[in-house]
């Protein structure tokens, strides 16, 4: 078996620079990414793209090419295509490569999931032709497919930095459907003034909006009550916004804010807490992110959404800290270096802050309210069969999912788990972090038989 | 809180417990440290097997398997039962041997509900089997259910007769006072005139409390189960000497067992997994059924379960105190007989007697033997 100092899990902002600071120290650290290059999502193929003049993605998309190529010169050893479905408490990784079942073992573990799209299970939302709008960027990313006129809706930073991108490649956008309600406004204006501090940030935004605005993309403020139209197909999207409307589109790209992504975290057994002002469940970690379990360090947004920059100095002061856990530096030493990337931290926060109130996930598109709206849609479990499971005394979210099937599915609850916990709340009149979530287990993906079965061949057990 | 009756687990044979006394009237309040078929009677491959038993536990399966036939009305409730073939098959003539001895025995007793089948009949039945395998076994009343939904609905059943069900109710204590047993657990404590103890992995601690003494162990038998298949296998499948067992659904899963077991830390609700023996589970499963190959995990996971040295449960009334009764120690093929442990149970509560011969479960049975 194979065996490290450190093993990092995921190549994203947060993966990758952790793994340079720890190259410089001569520790044995081994990168495992499931991308064919690294990058993560948002730097998915930025060393590489299919555009011819991969500018029009933004400045920060480009800046990624050169973290990429600073973690490559690194020396790290980095497995492409190594996708991960175990980690145990006990230091061993198994993951996928190459069509076979491969295990290493690490002394430290650090785990860098990054965020995935908050499910926004409005009527229709499992209509073919809806998609989420993170989904609609990682076509444009990776194979430089669009979809013209478009309807996206829904809030936040990153819904309108694809539209952006939309735009810059002069793909026409139907519509904009943006349900941030108005007293977000309000109550995020509170923060402003400590987000100017960050305010190359707040510029960007805003930038954003006026690409948006100037391009003359019809859009909708403060829009409620949203359906997706159409029998078999989305046919278009209804919704309230200074009176009735709908607009026709073959594609509707829904966004409503990221969480992390906590299906790995949880299936090692970490504690996990509920996330009150970025209503998302997230790994337990110290400001190190050391986890429940000591050799297991969580960064980035897999941890907490903190955004790509933030990311950067979180994956470094975790690889610090495991550094002196393996007797590289001194505490004092770790602490002395710790301070730029603390204060970057802290100046990132305040942005933070204002963006987690003013982008606040309105609680009607987080948690479906319509009886017949799918929750589940690997098992097609809708809100009716999780309430009528729920009347006949399954009042814990495994509970349920033992009942109903929900989250048995191929996406081991990714999608729906959130949405249960969510109307287990509601339902039980119970804070969420109360009701609890899914108990996962590994594999994190669908694990061929027959590859799994051949992983007997290497392991010391097999001959038993 | 009193009842007449005091059941200590909400497994599968706590409930069907409650709901055999409740529709006798008799009160009753069962109390569960998690919720209703978190464990083994919850996360368990749902088999309803009577072929291959322990010849001292197959008249309780052959009531139990009658009584399965019947469960969704009785109940009122859907169990997942489905009425399915299954088959042990024999790999060569060496388990065919092995089933002829048993089939010997089995006569000899006066059973007829297992019958061997030769190869012709095997590839019948499962037209994808290896060829090199040559017969095997088969019963006919056998089939399958869904776990957490039999146990839920004898739940529900007994609440419908009365029974109160307390979950996150974990003992702290339990003493017999005179003529009364006294629970204690974080959400009260409750008075009874008897007390059956049902509690599964945790059974040995309750047995404790009550006087009893059990060499019980626990572990965590091992399962995995498939994304969705085209349907290949009618019958529910296992073998004579290998460590295969699986059945397909109805909506085209398979679900793989075969009794491998992970690790298992009761303390903390907890189980890990044993990936090297799930591997070679899978392994197993390819070579008896090439059409395995194209099948992916979609899920693994591990129940907390009791086992016995012996592989046969604990039935009948505590040696060390009076008006104390265990159901427990099924050692991975308890849920089958849910059903009429259940009314074992309720006769040997309310009557003291039960026409079943209860002598091979005796919880004293260790204690008896002499060197």
């Amino acid at each position: 078996m194979m065996i490290f100092d450190c093993a990092i899990i995921g190549a994203g902002p947060a993966g990758m620079s952790a793994a340079v600071l720890l190259a410089g120290t001569g520790l044995r650290v081994v990168v495992l990414d499931r991308g064919a290059g690294a990058g993560g999502q948002i730097f998915r193929a930025a060393a590489n793209s299919p555009l011819t003049d991969a500018g029009v993605l933004g400045p920060d998309y480009t800046d990624g090419a050169g973290l990429i190529a600073e973690f490559e010169r690194s020396g790290v050893t980095h497995m492409a295509g190594a996708d991960v479905w175990h980690v145990g408490e006990d230091g061993t990784i198994l993951f996928s490569h190459d069509g076979e079942t491969r295990q290493l073992q690490a002394r430290e573990i650090l785990m860098c999931p990054g965020a995935m799209e908050r499910p926004m299970p409005i009527p229709g939302w499992t209509l073919p032709g809806v998609m989420t709008a993170g989904a609609a960027q990682v076509m444009l990313k990776s194979d430089a497919v669009v979809a013209e006129n478009a309807v996206f809706a829904g809030s936040g930073p990153l819904l309108y930095l694809i539209v952006a991108q939309y735009l810059r490649l002069g793909v026409p956008v139907a519509a904009v459907v943006d349900t941030t309600p108005h007293e977000n406004y309000l109550s995020a204006l509170p923060y402003g003034p400590s987000a100017l501090r960050a305010w190359p940030m707040l510029r960007k935004g805003l930038g954003l909006l006026r690409e948006i605005k100037t391009a003359r993309v019809p859009m909708f403020k403060s829009a409620t009550n949203l359906r997706v139209l159409g029998q078999g197909r989305a046919s278009g999207l209804a919704f309230d916004s200074k009176g009735a409307q709908q607009i026709a589109a073959q594609h509707v790209f829904l966004h409503h804010g990221v969480v992390p992504q906590t299906n790995m975290t949880r299936a090692m057994g970490l504690d996990h807490i509920w996330n009150e002002a970025q209503q998302s469940w997230q790994v337990k970690t110290d400001d190190w992110g050391q986890s429940s379990t000591p050799h297991v360090s969580v960064a980035g947004d897999g941890a907490g959404i903190i955004g790509a920059d933030a990311a950067r100095s979180a994956g470094r002061l975790a690889a610090m800290n495991i550094a002196m856990r393996l007797g590289e530096v001194s505490v004092a030493d770790r602490d002395r270096w710790a301070r730029p990337d603390r204060a970057a931290l802290g100046h990132l926060a305040s942005f933070r802050g204002f963006v987690d109130r003013l982008y606040a996930p309105v609680p009607a598109l987080s948690v479906p309210q319509e009886p017949d709206t799918l929750v589940c849609r690997c098992e097609e479990q809708s809100v009716q069969a999780l309430r009528d499971g729920f009347d006949a005394g399954a009042r814990d979210p495994n509970a349920l999912k033992s009942l109903t099937r929900c989250g048995m599915g191929p996406c081991q609850g990714r999608q729906c788990g959130p949405i249960v916990s969510g109307l287990l709340a509601q339902w039980r009149r119970e804070p969420i972090g109360d009701v609890g979530y899914f108990r996962l287990r590994s594999p994190q993906r669908l694990l061929s038989l027959e590859e799994f079965s051949r992983f007997q061949t290497i392991t010391p057990e097999a001959g038993e | 809180m009193n009842a007449d009756i005091l059941i200590i687990g909400g497994g599968i044979q706590g409930c069907a417990t409650a709901f055999h006394l409740a529709r006798q009237g008799a009160s009753v309040i069962v109390l569960e440290k998690d919720y209703v078929a978190r464990h083994a009677s919850g996360v368990n491959a749902g088999g309803v097997r009577l072929l291959g038993r322990d010849m001292a536990e197959v008249p309780l399966s052959k009531a139990s398997m009658e009584m399965w036939q019947t469960l969704d009305e009785t109940l009122g409730e859907d169990t997942g039962f489905r009425r399915k073939t299954l088959i042990n098959i024999a790999a060569d003539e060496t388990d065919i041997e092995t089933l002829k001895a048993r089939e010997i025995r089995m006569r000899a007793a006066g059973y007829a509900h297992e019958r061997i089948i030769d190869r012709d009949e095997l590839r019948a039945a499962l037209p994808h089997v290896h060829p090199s395998c040559v017969g095997g076994v088969t019963s006919e009343l056998d089939g399958h259910a869904i776990p957490y939904k039999a146990t839920s609905a004898f739940r529900r059943a007994a609440e419908r007769h009365g029974a109160q069900v307390v979950e996150g109710a974990e003992l702290t204590s339990l003493r017999q006072v005179g003529s009364t047993w006294i629970a204690r657990t974080p959400t009260g404590t409750f008075e009874a005139a008897r007390v059956v103890n049902c509690a599964g992995a945790w059974a040995d601690r309750v047995a404790m409390m009550i006087g009893d003494h059990v060499p019980l162990s626990h572990a965590a038998p091992m399962l995995m189960i498939t994304a969705r298949l085209p349907h290949f296998a009618g019958p529910v499948v296992g073998a004579v000497s290998r460590q295969l067992s699986f059945k397909q659904f109805e909506n085209g899963t398979v679900l793989i067992g075969g009794g491998a077991k992970g690790f298992a830390d009761r303390d903390h609700n907890t189980t890990r997994l044993d990936y090297a023996k799930l591997a070679v589970a899978s392994k197993t499963a390819i070579d008896f059924f090439p059409i395995m190959k194209t099948a992916s995990i979609n899920r693994m996971w591990a129940g907390l379960e009791a086992y016995m040295p012996d592989n046969l449960p604990v039935i009948g009334p505590a040696v060390n105190a009076s008006d104390a009764y265990h159901a427990f120690g099924f050692s991975a093929h308890g849920f089958q007989m849910g059903p009429i442990v259940g009314q074992v149970m309720a006769d040997l509560v309310l009557t003291g007697a039960t026409p079943y011969d209860l002598n091979a479960f005796r919880i004293d049975r260790y204690d008896r033997k002499t060197l």
